[in-house]
């Protein structure tokens, strides 16, 4: 027989092992549509959480002794310090979000927890931005006020800094560190725009389609 | 909100949903999709329920209104990386009552039909379902004449890909 011919006559025999969902459950649905994508919120974060560690963990080891001799390190290490304190609250934001609207089960609490969540996610990315902006300003301006160490620092590692006067060191380094910042930042905006801002959207959907069923 | 309109749904869909589950488990790989996909029809036909009047049966207006959600979801979601999950594919026959043939061709009839391309899935889907041309053809909007055309060529590729 012809296997499509085979597989129709068995067909109805695999309703057995379908799932069955109770009234409840539906009645339920018609409310918790959010609940994975706000999973989704969450285990991005956790991505980006780890993405941030492993590239701390891995920088290289030239970086970090130019930072201590320059005298950065303690700074950046308290700065880390706070980061990741700060990141870790916001995990947990997401994750009380996550759990929140998995257990909803009015239209009102779930939109209320909609907004909550649109919130928390907004607010994680000014931070984000914010914080790395500010990081680079301040490293820049420590760089700048201690530019004559900064040189014979770069000068020791760098063959190519050797050729180069220290007025024009100067300003090619700080130029070249703005250009990077801004792309950095570029990047991180453009990040955000993309992966949450699709998350986002479709919150945003799902908050309006819920406002028809609650009218 | 209408209550009385609410509960009317929900106690029919609660008595089709084997029509839905069984889609689900069609255009989706793993329980996570399945439920979303479930969840995303509940929400589609819960929308289009008021417009619903009844002078088609419950079950025939869900075969419409669900396989359109799925096609386009599918649609959307097009790019998605596709994980195969085999526990879907598993068909739960006793060994005792069937040999390992017939079981191993259905889960590969099974998986080629899952591989083919949304609108030839729910084709195949109403087809498997019993329902005849007529009704095919009503639920997909396309001529009775068009739906047959199109279940050959299925057949067709079907056949090709389990005999290369």
């Amino acid at each position: 027989m012809d296997a499509l011919e085979l597989l129709k006559s068995k067909w109805s025999e695999r309703e057995k092992d379908l799932p069955t969902l109770t009234y409840n459950d539906i009645y339920k649905m018609l409310l918790k549509k959010s609940s994975s994508i706000v999973k989704w919120i969450f285990a991005i974060s956790i991505v980006e959480l780890i993405f941030w560690i492993v590239l701390g963990l891995t920088s290289p080891e030239s970086n970090k002794e130019f930072l201590t001799d320059i005298g950065l390190q303690p700074t950046l290490n308290v700065l880390y310090v706070i980061h990741y304190a700060v990141i870790a609250i916001f995990l947990a934001l997401f994750y009380l979000n996550y759990k929140n609207i998995k257990t909803t089960d009015t239209v009102k609490t779930l939109m209320q927890s909609i907004i909550k969540t649109r919130k928390t996610v907004t607010y994680f990315v000014i931070y984000n931005v914010a914080s790395t902006v500010l990081v680079l300003l301040y490293i820049n301006l420590y760089f700048f006020s201690k530019k004559d160490q900064l040189y014979l620092l770069l000068k020791q590692g760098n063959d190519i800094s050797e050729s180069m006067a220290k007025e024009n060191f100067t300003s090619v380094f700080f130029i070249a560190q703005f250009a990077v910042g801004v792309l950095l930042i570029g990047f991180i905006l453009l990040f955000y725009r993309i992966v949450y801002g699709i998350l986002l959207k479709r919150l945003k959907g799902n908050y309006l389609e819920l406002k028809k069923i609650e009218l | 909100m209408n209550k009385e309109l609410e509960h009317s749904f929900v106690t029919q869909l609660e008595q089709n949903q084997n029509i839905v589950h069984k889609i689900c488990r069609l255009y989706t790989n793993d329980s996570d999709a399945h439920n979303d996909l479930f969840q995303e029809i509940t929400i589609q036909l819960w929308r289009a329920f008021p417009k619903f009047r009844g002078d088609s049966k419950f079950s025939t207006w869900m075969y419409r209104v669900a396989l359109n959600t799925a096609i386009t979801l599918y649609r959307k979601s097009k790019r998605r990386v596709r994980t195969q999950d085999f526990e879907g594919v598993s068909f739960k026959i006793k060994a005792q009552e069937y040999d390992d043939t017939i079981e191993e061709q259905l889960s590969l009839m099974y998986a080629a039909v899952k591989d083919l391309n949304d609108i030839d899935k729910a084709l195949v889907f109403l087809y498997l379902e019993d329902k005849n041309y007529k009704e095919i053809s009503s639920t997909l909007g396309i001529s009775e004449v068009n739906a047959r055309v199109k279940m050959n060529r299925i057949k067709g590729k079907l056949r090709k890909i389990l005999n290369p």
